[in-house]
């Protein structure tokens, strides 16, 4: 039903397609785009059309064909310059751009699990939460605090732990989900279909409840107000004496040193998004990539092809785990505060959108997921949650029905709506596209060569069955 | 010696004994069939072979390594490959990618190798790519590597299977009613390509089948299945005239038929 | 023939009230045994001087003192669980899958059976009314959420599920995952704009926060009052009249002939001439009402309700129909009750026998550890055979 408008579509856009994509006009359509929605961030930092364009041309980047180099000076470009300018000017949306990067990793984790190995997983942001907690333990003064009960002790004032072994613990929380990961796939592999599903989530809420009960024999987790301070990694003073230098006069106020931490996280955030993309992109093309897929296209064939499923399957939480640890470890740090509102089930869910609107198995895809949803959490529902509070304190009313904006109820802030967007999202995603919006294609190989001799031989065949 | 044996193999369900002491013998390079109405316990006999299913009592051994307890991948490794009754291939992967996965067990690349893309790994995936081209041609498939498999003819799915199963280095390949749905000249190309993996391949093929005239016509030795016992055993001379497989087949009171007309 | 007749509606009607007794009695003799047990051997512990200290009793005292107070509120409990575990199970019967927007279901017959006594007692219908009345008015809230949640697990169905039948296996399950989500922000939409906030509070009426001394006695000079509040009765009692009024209506009438076939193999049920869409929306309508029920009993007991209010007992019911064996009726009925009765023991007794280190609250995670151990050890569940899943 859906397939005729879609064919209308791709062949009216054909020739446009085919027009901007011909000689030197991407280069030249990138630039200017670039250029243009940049200068109208700048200029118009909280509008959020003008973000939305900013972020497109991102997209246009990776799809346009151009030269390796043409895109690489561009990226470098607007990673390094017009990212950190226009951020610092609104830091909310530098904000936006450090949650896309946290979430395109925790959906390529939870891709490589249901994506890949078709093991759909309800309670991943489980293993965020070990990477999370890990930091914010040793990362905080819990240490001291072990057998206060939560808020009656006052802030022991010093850390366990120097702000720097910030860095050790990205391993830590990597190596720590990691075996996690192991542990909980162990018993959950046992079980299959729904029913992994339902463990999973278990397995989600037991981790939840456990930081929201072990404050007491021993104040672990400091219970449901979870730990606050933690600390962030040192930054070089003299950097930032530079830095600012330069971005003062061009983002027209001081740079304050919470704006350079944002800019640390993004850029930290950034770059290993970047790293899972490389490790999630290269083993999906190889061994083990292949026998994830074999298992979710027909477990019992795979197993037939020489594929030890357990092993697999466990590869696969640990590697999906291990993603999802290191951003925890990340996000604990960048918020200073951890608590286990973070994790609840919805946030499972969340990414598992993310995952399921992009396209279950496609790499692209699923960074496309995790940026859409968290611009509409984020960014659209934020929005409009503001515009609103703007009209409750307006005299406007809406005209036909006669209801005045003041009445309508505070409860109504549609940036707590991410359910209903979350759900509708899911069901017509299921219903409509449930490959999602970028579906996952396999790597085309270049082996015409070897077939052109039996083309040839064929049309050789059928010239003579012609002339017979 | 022989390449296959097993010994006294019983495996039930519930009360059902789907195969029920079953003794066979297969001696290297040669292609035998076993057939038996439905329901004989043909398939459920394969199943307990590759390790799909553990066996009640018995013995396998292949090659000199004994298989019972051996999960369906350590069996694989030890060079045994299998096509499927329905077709089972990796429907959302491309061709090439399907036989590339039946090199597994064969494939020695680690995860560092592929996430470091070092030479040893892209000199293997090199190799795989070619050698699943060369499969490709000599099961006679066309240029469709990079179709998705879903995406093919049936015909063309039983070929990618066995190219797939052949892409393991098997020593014994096993056939699970391989020409079902095919037309005679797909089975004619059929029974040529089992005839050219053994002589030229040297691979053992032992195969169910149902169709009669691929039986006779390929098959070296025939076993004959009926509720889980093995009835009869012989050339295909032998077995066209023996009356317990007759029976069998076509319910007591045929051969009394048989011999009256 | 009449005879006949009579005797297969008394068996049906009488069965399952044996089965909830012997479950009842089964559990608690079982679960209160072991408590005195570990209470005796307990019994000297730092964590019985600690109570002595406190309270001047020791730990078996206690036990006994709470017991039948624990017992009572466990039923109510476990036939809460039971009611909404039907739902899981009779859906998981006929398609194999698992609705997790029941719990959802379950929130919206809460939600309306709490509005429209709200909007009685606005009316000031609820005040000065006799016990009757008041009885009569809880029956029409109950009537009222079942008909709300029956009606939009339907639609649920029509909409979200059977466009998706034949699909692989995660596709409807994300879909209900999907319908739970837009459905606890739907009612909180509605909620809001209706009412300014999102939570519901029960009224008070009638007399169901009294409460009924039944026994008293003394043992070892303790004097024991078992009294039980009257909404604790109310619920175990439309419980079990629903239980009841279920299991006739699987086991002895044409429709639930239907349902059972449907279940066994929908291709041959429609080759034998049964309607297998209808049916299948039957069977939500059937599941849906009774977990409708179920959310003006919830609701009637714990008196608070919000949007997210279906989370924790729809996963326990789910819990209690994977622990009895899913797709079993009355194992949905066991589970429920082993599951109200082990969480109310947990609730009562953890806190007091760990010295209150780990307390109440670990009451959450011990249902999902039980949902966790039973489906990696007994996937079958008490009741089920043990059948090879399906992938």
């Amino acid at each position: 039903m859906a397939k005729p408008t879609q064919t209308n579509i791709s062949s009216l856009l054909k020739p446009i397609w085919g027009w901007i994509t011909k000689g030197i006009t991407p280069y030249i359509i990138l630039v200017v785009y670039l250029a243009i929605s940049s200068f109208l961030v700048f200029n118009s930092p909280r509008s959020l059309p003008a973000f939305l364009m900013f972020v497109s041309s991102v997209v246009l980047l990776y799809y346009l064909p151009t030269k390796i180099w043409y895109k690489a000076v561009l990226g470098v470009l607007i990673i390094f310059v017009i990212i950190p300018i226009v951020g610092v000017r609104n830091i909310f949306y530098l904000e936006i751009i450090f949650q896309i990067c946290v979430f395109a990793a925790l959906a390529l984790g939870l891709n490589i699990l249901t994506g890949f190995t078709g093991l759909l997983s309800f309670g991943y942001i489980a293993f965020y939460a070990v990477g999370a907690y890990l930091w914010g333990f040793f990362g905080g003064q819990q240490m001291f605090l072990l057998h206060a009960i939560p808020g009656s002790a006052g802030p022991p004032g010093k850390f366990f732990l120097p702000a720097d072994t910030f860095y050790l613990f990205l391993f830590l929380g990597f190596g720590l989900a990691f075996l996690v990961g192991i542990l909980l796939g162990l018993p959950v592999l046992r079980v299959r279909g729904d029913y992994l599903t339902v463990v999973t989530l278990g397995f989600g809420e037991v981790i939840r409840l456990l930081a929201t009960n072990m404050d007491k024999p021993l104040n672990l987790t400091n219970g449901p107000q979870g730990i606050s301070p933690i600390q962030r990694p040192t930054l070089p003073e003299p950097l930032l004496q530079a830095l600012r230098v330069v971005l003062n006069p061009i983002v027209g106020h001081e740079v304050t040193l919470n704006e350079f931490y944002n800019l640390f996280f993004y850029l930290l955030a950034l770059a290993i998004a970047v790293v899972i993309i490389i490790v999630t992109v290269r083993l999906d093309d190889s061994k083990l990539g292949r026998a994830w897929i074999a298992i979710r296209e027909d477990e019992l064939a795979a197993a037939s092809m020489g594929i030890p499923l357990v092993t697999t399957k466990l590869i696969a939480f640990a590697v999906a785990a291990s993603f999802a640890g290191i951003m925890g470890v990340i996000f604990s740090a960048s918020r200073m505060f951890v608590s286990p509102e973070s994790f609840i089930f919805m946030q499972s869910i969340g990414v598992l959108t993310m995952v399921i609107l992009g396209g279950l198995g496609s790499i692209p895809g699923v960074i496309l997921g995790a940026a859409i949803v968290v611009i509409i959490n984020l960014g659209i529902l934020t929005d409009l949650s503001i515009y609103l509070g703007e009209l409750r304190q307006s005299d406007k009313v809406i005209p036909i029905i006669n209801f005045a904006w003041k009445n309508l109820s505070s409860q109504l802030d549609p940036a707590k709506y991410q359910r209903l967007v979350f759900g509708i999202i899911l069901i017509l995603m299921m219903i409509y596209r449930p490959n999602g919006i970028l579906p996952a294609k396999r790597r085309a190989r270049a082996i015409e060569e070897h077939f052109v001799e039996l083309n040839n031989n064929n049309n050789e065949k059928e010239a003579e069955n012609g002339a017979a | 010696m022989a390449l296959l044996e097993t010994k006294k193999v019983v495996k039930r369900f519930g009360g059902l004994t789907a195969v029920d002491r079953m003794d066979f013998t297969l001696e290297e390079g040669r292609i035998v069939s076993i057939i038996g109405p439905n329901g004989a316990g043909k398939t459920t006999f394969f199943n307990t072979l590759t390790g799909i299913y553990k066996p009640e009592e018995g013995e396998i051994v292949f090659d000199g390594h004994p298989l019972i307890g051996l999960r369906p991948d350590q069996i694989t490794s030890l060079h045994i490959a299998r096509t499927f009754q329905n077709i089972r291939l990796f429907g959302n992967m491309t061709v090439i990618e399907n036989i590339i996965v039946g090199m597994y067990p064969r494939q020695r690349q680690s995860a560092f190798d592929a996430l470091l893309r070092t030479r040893a790994f892209k000199d293997e995936e090199k190799s795989a790519q070619d050698k699943a081209i060369k499969l490709m041609k000599y099961v006679g498939l066309g240029n469709v590597g990079n179709e998705l498999a879903r995406n093919l003819p049936y015909g063309a799915q039983r070929r990618i299977e066995i190219a797939r199963a052949l892409a393991s280095d098997p020593k014994l390949l096993l056939l699970d009613e391989p020409t079902a749905g095919m037309n005679p000249h797909e089975t004619d190309e059929a029974i040529a390509l089992f005839r050219r993996i053994r002589d030229e391949l040297g691979i053992t093929i032992l195969l169910i089948e149902h169709d009669m005239r691929v039986v006779m016509n390929i098959s070296e030795r025939i076993s004959v299945m009926d509720y889980g016992v093995k009835i009869a055993e012989g050339k295909p001379e032998e077995i066209r005239s023996n009356p317990q497989v007759i029976e069998a087949y076509l319910g007591r009171g045929a051969i009394a038929e048989m011999t009256a007309s | 023939m009449e005879r006949i007749i009579k005797s297969t509606v008394l068996r049906e009607l009488l069965r399952p009230l044996g089965q909830i007794v012997a479950f009842v009695l089964g559990t608690g003799v079982i679960l209160s045994i072991l408590m005195f047990l570990i209470s005796l051997i307990a019994n000297k512990s730092a964590a019985s001087l600690a109570l002595i200290e406190r309270n001047g009793i020791d730990l078996f005292t206690y036990t006994l003192i709470n017991l039948p107070q624990v017992l009572v509120d466990g039923m109510a409990l476990g036939f809460v669980y039971a009611a909404i575990a039907l739902g899981y199970t009779m859906v998981y019967g006929v398609l194999e899958f698992i609705n997790f927007a029941h719990s959802e279901i379950f929130a919206m017959g809460a939600f309306i059976g709490v509005e429209l006594l709200l909007a009685l007692n606005a009316a000031e219908k609820l005040s000065n009314i006799t016990v009757a009345t008041a009885f009569g008015w809880l029956f029409v809230a109950i009537l009222a959420g079942m008909a709300a949640s029956g009606i939009t697990a339907v639609l649920i169905e029509r909409i979200a599920y059977r466009p998706l039948r034949g699909a692989e296996r995660l596709v409807p399950l994300i879909s209900a995952i999907g319908v739970s989500f837009f459905l606890q922000d739907a009612i909180r939409l509605t909620e809001s704009l209706t009412s300014g906030q999102f939570h519901r509070i029960f009224p008070t009426f009638g007399n169901f926060d009294e409460r009924v001394s039944v026994l008293s006695f003394n043992v070892a000079s303790t004097q024991m009052i078992l009294d039980i509040p009257i909404k604790s009765l109310v619920v175990i009692v439309v419980a079990i009249l629903m239980l009841v009024g279920l299991n006739y209506l699987v086991n002895a009438t044409k429709l639930g002939k239907a349902i059972r076939s449907v279940a066994q193999d929908r291709n041959t049920a429609s080759l034998m001439g049964i309607n297998v869409n209808f049916v299948i929306s039957m069977t939500f309508l059937i599941g849906g009402s009774l977990g409708g029920a179920a959310g003006v009993l919830y609701a009637l007991k714990f008196t608070r309700i919000d949007p997210f209010v279906g989370f924790m007992p729809g996963i326990k019911a789910f819990t209690a129909a994977v622990l009895g064996g899913i797709g079993n009726l009355t194992g949905a009925l066991l589970g429920g009750i082993v599951l109200g009765m082990v969480e109310n023991f947990a609730g009562a007794y953890l806190g007091v026998f760990t010295m209150g280190n780990f307390g109440v609250e670990y009451k959450d995670l011990i249902s999902f550890l039980i949902l966790i151990l039973v489906l990696i050890f007994r996937p079958s569940g008490l009741l089920g055979e043990q059948v090879s899943q399906k992938a």
